[in-house]
């Protein structure tokens, strides 16, 4: 077994890949639905319908990260899945304490951050958990 | 658990990557294992021992274990 038939090093390359073409499929989607509820369509539930298009994409990066985590190794995957644990535990956190402030009138954040703080506090996390087992 | 990963590796003069590739496993796999921090599940031992011609237990101290 060399690099290139190492089934956990194909899973990352894999990974990679189908994370760009997503990603790029998001941006040309996100793209193309701005576009046609500006100038085509304005009004009605295909209005709606547009505007959910980018999310096809993003259904498509969590299969990639799902069929990364599968096809990598057993340590590969337990420091992904605690880092993932972290991450539903801050945004939980960040969630709950910004709740409080939003009762004493901070303003209401868009639900967008959801998404982001997940994917960002799951960037963080994983080399500071793969760090505990050096 | 407390092993002798490293010195077997070197007696076959592996890097890390080559032991990784034939094992099938990422890099930092191998230096969790060698850390002692990180204890295989049971296939991923037996593949181990099986790589270098050696039982679990010679590779794996069952002392070390809590």
């Amino acid at each position: 077994m060399n690099e290139t038939t190492n089934p956990t090093a194909r899973a990352s390359r894999r990974y990679l890949i189908e994370f760009g073409i997503a990603m790029t499929a998001y941006l040309a989607v996100v793209g193309l639905s701005v576009w046609v509820l500006r100038h085509l369509v304005t009004s009605g539930p295909l209005y709606y319908l547009i505007a959910l298009l980018p999310v096809v994409p993003i259904v498509f990066v969590l299969v990639a990260v799902v069929r990364y985590l599968r096809a990598s190794d057993e340590f590969t995957r337990i420091v992904q899945l605690e880092a993932l644990a972290a991450s539903a535990g801050i945004t939980a956190l960040l969630a709950v304490t910004y709740g409080f402030l939003q009762g004493v009138g901070f303003p209401k954040p868009s639900a967008w951050w959801t998404y982001l703080v997940v994917m960002v506090a799951w960037g963080v996390a994983s080399p500071i958990v793969a760090r505990r087992y050096r | 658990v407390k092993n002798r990963l490293k010195v077997l590796r070197a007696e076959y003069d592996w890097s890390q990557r080559e032991l990784a590739d034939r094992l099938g496993v990422a890099r930092q796999t191998i230096v969790a294992l060698e850390s002692g921090k990180y204890a295989p599940s049971l296939p991923l031992a037996f593949k181990i021992g099986k790589i270098f011609g050696k039982t679990v237990e010679e590779i794996f101290d069952a002392d070390s274990v809590d």
